[in-house]
């Protein structure tokens, strides 16, 4: 590694090291899928179609809005900073999408091209202010949230809602992959993580460092593999795999990949896990700092173009309500610390389905706003409280 | 009116647009007090013309203040307090904030002068006036309708409004004067209701979605508060192809719902026609400024703003189908063909 080595998080290859781990406070995904466990357990005994093919189904396109904008505060939070206008540029994005394509006439991938090109561009001037001015992420964005909100009045506010009339851009969010291409995928996930390993043995093995116990990787695989099938056998039950659904995991996984196995991804934990060290380390911060934050602005706007093409149309009030906290929710409950330098983009795919979840089946049992509220306010304050009692073991445990 | 206005009363006031118009140095000086523009372009594009208009058929050399508040509470209060000083008789006020406007109210009863709460009601305070549509006569049409087009034993879904909003509460409490009964006597089943957290499309989409797959798509019409949800609810819909065999209500005659009625996927909407109230508005306002009687029967209710029963002129909403649609909101240039129609098959609409 040609890169200041600033993480160093040396796993054992021991089996017992996943104990070790979780007694000195690193739970990393366990506690939120107990708590995904728990709730569809709940809400199964409820009403028995909670776990239905088609009800899973719609959770898939129910998080797919949160799941990319909780992507994109993920890698902000993982800063140690927050993005408080990610809901807002959304706003924004279905607005252009409005301008681009209904009022100009473009053609559905260049207005496609044109949204993600414009919430990007603002992502990268927040990540500019923030950067180079040095504002407070927090203020910039709070302000970017008060003028993406006046943005996205300006564009479309005397129109009120606009229906998008592209075959194109409504198909995003309503079209089924065929059964045999999510088999397919599946497959493809598998052959990709196996692959993955062998890569990461190869390395490590050339480099002269412990390899992970062969049966631990394998059990990984497998158990993955079971997943996997499972979700395809599921989703084929119903319609098959929703093309948000693939979007959503193929962001997933690229930013997986990116946090994890590149010298940018590592960058952004060591920044988030202690700014001066990184500095003094000789990263350029303020670079660093911009692309997150660009990327941020990237994800919004696919988020607004997926909730502009389930809606059907684009409105005003798009990117408003419960959105920019569930996004923030989304990232926390999973797992990701607000203190920076912890957490990952499954988290995000994992708070996701929690937040889904909860919200789908009180929809489902039609449960009014008061209980729904008390509930999603619980859950937060949850998960955030395991976080930081597993943060002062971590302490103690001289890993924080 | 029922949208969210939340949005734009965060946005940092701008300068407020001040049209006064002075016709003439008269004794009769009336103020017409408007909330925003943003998330609604009724009041800059209807309210103000139709409001002008009424007051010039009246008396042409009355003195008209008319100011708008760009959503800003605070704005609002500036504006009636100038109002007042500039010798306003009468204030018009459609308030940004219902309680909020209650101090403007008080300042004006000081001055001994009267106030017209104007479409949506101005709450805890000592109103001489209320003019505004029925809004549970708006539920009440919505609920007709889904009693006249559900076949008997049929499973009704209900998504209504935001459970915050006083007019969502009226609009599902006059529906429910209609269907409770025949959901009592089991000419109906309610399949599913719930209140829909700030009116949103989006939190209306999960809801149908979950309605649907509740009831496996057991649904014979769906009773929805308002053409914004109405949308949503037809997207979820057209996802189990039921899009346009499902009767589905609407309010608020927006571009958007009267074009889903042509299309056939919408089947009606509450138009509320803002003329009309203008124009009650201005008689009653002209009214008090030069001390004349009310007519008897103008005044045809009262309503509880939780201090006192304010008089009301409550106006009675329409519903609007493809069949009256020519004859409503396009007589009343509520909104034009071209509007509805952008992007339509011209076969589709009558208009072309």
């Amino acid at each position: 590694m040609d890169e200041p080595k600033v993480v160093s998080r040396e796993r054992s290859p021991e089996l017992s090291s996943m104990a070790a781990r979780l007694r000195s406070g690193d739970l990393g995904l366990l506690p939120v899928f107990v708590g995904l466990v728990i709730i569809w357990a709940i809400f199964q005994v409820a009403d028995p179609v909670f776990l239905t093919p088609r009800n899973l189904s719609n959770l898939i396109l129910q998080i797919a809005v949160i799941g990319m904008l909780g992507i994109g505060e993920t890698l902000v939070l993982l800063l140690g900073e927050i993005d408080l206008s990610v809901a807002a540029l959304s706003g924004v994005a279905g607005a252009m999408l409005v301008i681009l394509s209904i009022s100009l006439h473009f053609d559905a991938w260049v207005t496609i091209l044109g949204v993600l090109l414009v919430t990007t561009l603002l992502g990268w001037v927040q990540g500019l202010w923030i950067s180079l001015i040095g504002v407070p992420a927090f203020i910039v964005t709070l302000a970017g949230w008060l003028a993406f909100q006046g943005l996205t009045l300006a564009l479309i506010g005397q129109q009120g809602t606009v229906i998008i009339l592209s075959n194109t851009l409504l198909a995003i969010a309503t079209i089924y992959l065929p059964r045999a291409v999510g088999w397919l995928l599946g497959a493809l996930l598998v052959a990709l993580l196996v692959w993955l390993d062998l890569r990461t043995r190869r390395l490590r093995a050339r480099y002269g460092l412990s390899l992970p116990s062969s049966r631990q990787s394998l059990a990984r695989i497998v158990a993955i593999a079971v997943i996997t099938a499972l979700v395809v056998a599921t989703l084929n039950a119903y319609k098959g795999i929703p093309l948000v659904g693939l979007l959503l995991m193929i962001a997933v996984g690229a930013f997986a990949f990116i946090t994890g196995s590149t010298p940018f991804g590592r960058k952004i934990y060591a920044l988030g896990g202690n700014q001066e060290a990184a500095r003094r380390a000789g990263l350029n911060v303020a670079w660093i700092r911009v692309w997150v934050f660009t990327i941020s602005g990237f994800m919004a706007g696919i988020g607004g173009i997926i909730y502009a093409s389930r809606l059907g149309a684009a409105s005003p009030a798009a990117g408003s309500g419960n959105l920019l906290l569930d996004s923030i929710a989304t990232a926390v409950i999973g797992g990701t610390s607000l203190f920076g330098g912890r957490g990952s983009v499954f988290n995000a795919l994992a708070g996701a389905l929690v937040i889904g979840s909860v919200e789908n089946g009180m929809d489902l049992l039609s449960v009014p706003s008061s209980t729904r509220y008390l509930v999603q306010g619980g859950i937060l304050l949850l998960a955030v409280t395991v976080d930081t009692l597993s943060r002062q073991r971590r302490r103690s445990a001289g890993r924080a | 009116m029922i949208r969210s206005h939340r949005s734009s009363a965060l946005l940092v006031a701008a300068a407020a647009l001040a049209t006064s118009a002075a016709l003439a140095q008269s004794a009769t000086t009336i103020a017409f007090l408007l909330p925003e523009t943003a998330t609604s372009s009724r009041y800059a594009t209807q309210d103000l013309p139709d409001f002008l208009a009424a007051m010039k058929k009246l008396d042409p050399s009355a003195k008209i203040i008319t100011q708008n508040a760009q959503g800003s509470a605070t704005t609002q209060q500036q504006q009636a307090e100038a109002a007042i000083t500039n010798g306003a008789k009468v204030l018009v006020i459609d308030p940004v904030d219902s309680k909020a406007a209650a101090a403007i109210v008080d300042q004006a009863n000081r001055n001994g002068i009267k106030v017209i709460s104007y479409d949506r009601l101005i709450l805890d305070a000592k109103v001489d006036y209320y003019v505004s549509f029925n809004n549970v006569r708006v539920g009440q049409l919505q609920g007709q309708f889904i009693a006249d087009h559900t076949p008997k034993g049929g499973t009704i879904v209900m998504i209504n409004g935001s459970p915050t909003d006083n007019n969502a509460v009226l609009f599902r409490r006059g529906a429910l004067d209609v269907l409770g009964p025949l959901f009592k006597n089991g000419t109906f089943k309610l399949g599913y209701t719930i209140m829909t957290p700030g009116w949103l499309p989006s939190n209306g989409l999960t809801e149908m979605e979950q309605a649907l797959t509740k009831l496996n798509n057991h649904v014979s019409s769906v009773l929805s508060a308002n053409d914004g949800l109405a949308g949503a609810i037809i997207q979820a819909l057209k996802a189990q192809g039921l899009a346009g065999k499902v009767p589905v209500t609407g309010q608020d005659a927006t571009n958007a719902g009267l074009r889903r009625i042509l299309q056939g996927t919408q089947s009606m909407t509450v138009y509320k026609a803002i003329p009309l109230e203008a124009k009650a508005a201005a008689q009653l306002a002209y009214d008090l400024a030069t001390g004349q009687t009310i007519p008897k029967g103008f005044v045809n209710g009262t309503t509880n703003n939780g201090l006192i029963r304010v008089p009301s002129v409550l106006l009675t909403p329409l519903v609007v189908t493809k069949a009256n649609m020519a004859s409503t909101v396009i007589a009343d240039h509520f909104t034009t063909w071209a509007k509805v129609c952008a992007g339509l098959p011209a076969g589709m609409c009558p208009g072309k």
